[in-house]
């Protein structure tokens, strides 16, 4: 590939790419993410989809927490169980929504420190409203526009302080 | 505190990158490309169906770790390297060899590194960064993929260093201890060749190397059985693109990378046929491309017929016999 062909003009993701420069050696170019250049909307408009069809069936009884988890993080049953550090039978149960009220508090905690969350959004999903509808906070692309949720940790692992203000204040 | 003199730099790959990155460090002057080819780093791999990936996929690159161990075996290097079940004393390790201005690389789980943007962080345990100092109570992370050093909270590089699953990095630390006052290049780069040669060609598994490239080329389009709905085909299908292209390749999934090894290993074993087979792979490496615009094409359009998978088959089979041809001539250039 000649250095020419090669550039895409995305500073929000850089990358190296080896191509040809023009004296004929081949070398490294630094330029921009041809596929989050053209096809990020495309990429978020899916995720969208993806976690409101989770979440209706979430609110539906239909799934449970884990389950909505899993599939939004691309784990398969064995990777959850694995870093959960939970047998795979059980993670099997508790990604039943009938079965899911077996969960215990500690499950609950290594459940959330796989999926880096708070352990308390495992029984809520908090939604913004993004001008048109609300939509799950998960998603980062989701911005409202005048408030800002801010989830920090505390020393407690159940406990976590969310605090929601809003902006430019 | 940044360590001394250390300089960050991009690099198309995050283990290669990393490695060149410590040695450039440590005084040996050496390039990225070098390290990938002496290393063994091209390869190809489809797997179907494993317990830990949620729908098929391919790798392009060889084992991870591997590029260390082969650097550390065919340069005469030696790396130190720790392993921790405590994540205290990883943690405290880590901070130790910081004291001694010694920049360190880690594994980690690329899913926990918050400086990532959303839309690419996945879980996968084998992202290799180098830590280069503390300030307070975030680390100083010289990442190949990033154009700046960048910060990360001492909580976050912990879950990262020790997360759990397939391949799970153990709090994994490395950096270069010797390095030989003298190298043997050309013995370096004829092994480094000979045994990529070995994996494309002669490895007897029937997912690796070219038989692994006409298995995908042979299952992609079962694909669709595979997926939740049009939308969840699309982005697998879109992914093509991003394991070719964004993964930290070097682009065409590693193939102008490799080119580029080819280029220089010619001037330094004074072999021109190699320089010669160099711009064979680059053209090579441009089909590849084109089966990932191809991809982004139809996985944005959603069309994702069953013609479309079939002229994808047909581009992935063409991909694997230029190949096949392409490594035999490589195997026989350095015998």
């Amino acid at each position: 590939m000649k250095e020419k062909e090669g550039f895409i003009d995305y500073p929000e993701q850089q990358m190296i790419l080896y191509v040809e420069k023009e004296d004929g050696k081949y070398g490294p170019m630094q330029t921009g993410s041809y596929i989050s250049a053209n096809f990020m909307d495309d990429y978020v408009l899916k995720r969208k989809n993806l976690e409101s069809e989770l979440r209706e069936q979430l609110s539906l009884g239909k799934i449970s927490p884990i389950k909505y988890f899993m599939v939004l993080e691309d784990l398969t049953l064995s990777e959850l169980s694995a870093r959960a550090r939970i047998r795979k039978s059980k993670v099997k149960k508790h990604l039943d929504p009938d079965h899911f009220g077996s969960v215990t508090a500690d499950e609950l905690t290594r459940y959330a420190s796989v999926f880096n969350i708070p352990t308390t959004n495992l029984l809520q999903v908090l939604l913004i409203n993004t001008g048109e509808q609300f939509e799950s906070h998960l998603i980062l692309e989701n911005k409202a526009k005048n408030i800002s949720i801010n989830q920090t940790p505390t020393e407690n692992p159940y406990v976590v302080l969310t605090k929601i203000e809003e902006k430019n204040k | 505190m940044i360590i001394p003199s250390f300089t960050h730099k991009m690099a198309a790959h995050c283990e290669s990158g990393t490695i060149t990155s410590l040695l450039n460090h440590a005084g040996l002057e050496i390039s990225e490309p070098l390290v990938f080819g002496i290393s063994s780093g091209i390869f190809f791999g489809y797997f179907h169906k494993m317990k830990s990936f949620t729908f098929p996929t391919f790798i392009v690159r060889n084992k991870p770790g591997q590029m260390r161990k082969n650097i550390e075996k065919r340069l005469g290097i030696r790396f130190s390297t720790y392993e921790f079940e405590d994540a205290a004393k990883g943690m405290a390790m880590l901070d130790h060899l910081l004291g001694q201005n010694i920049p360190t690389a880690c594994q980690v789980d690329f899913f926990y590194m918050d400086y990532v943007p959303s839309w690419e962080r996945v879980h996968i345990n084998v992202h290799f960064m180098i830590v280069a100092g503390k300030e307070g109570n975030k680390y100083l992370i010289s990442d190949v993929y990033f154009p700046q050093m960048v910060q990360l909270e001492a909580a976050s590089l912990e879950k990262g260093r020790f997360a759990g699953g397939s391949m799970s990095p153990h709090g994994f630390l490395f950096h270069p201890n010797t390095i030989p006052p003298s190298i043997d290049y050309e013995s370096a780069i004829k092994k480094g060749i000979k045994k990529a040669c070995f994996n494309m060609l002669q490895i007897p598994i029937p997912f690796l190397g070219i038989k692994g490239m006409r298995l995908f080329a042979k299952r992609i389009v079962e694909w669709p059985k595979f997926a939740r709905d049009t939308e969840h085909l699309s982005h697998e299908i879109m992914k093509i693109n991003i394991l070719l292209e964004d993964q930290g390749t070097g682009g065409a999934g590693f193939r102008f990378m490799y080119a580029t090894f080819l280029q220089q290993a010619a001037e330094i074993i004074h072999q021109p046929q190699l320089k010669e087979l160099s711009k064979q792979l680059m053209i090579i490496g441009d089909g590849w491309r084109e089966i990932s615009l191809f991809s982004a094409r139809i996985g944005k359009n959603r069309d994702l017929g069953p013609d479309k998978l079939r002229k994808l088959s047909e581009l992935i089979h063409d991909r694997a016999d230029v190949e096949e041809n392409f490594f035999r001539n490589l195997s026989k250039a350095i015998n």
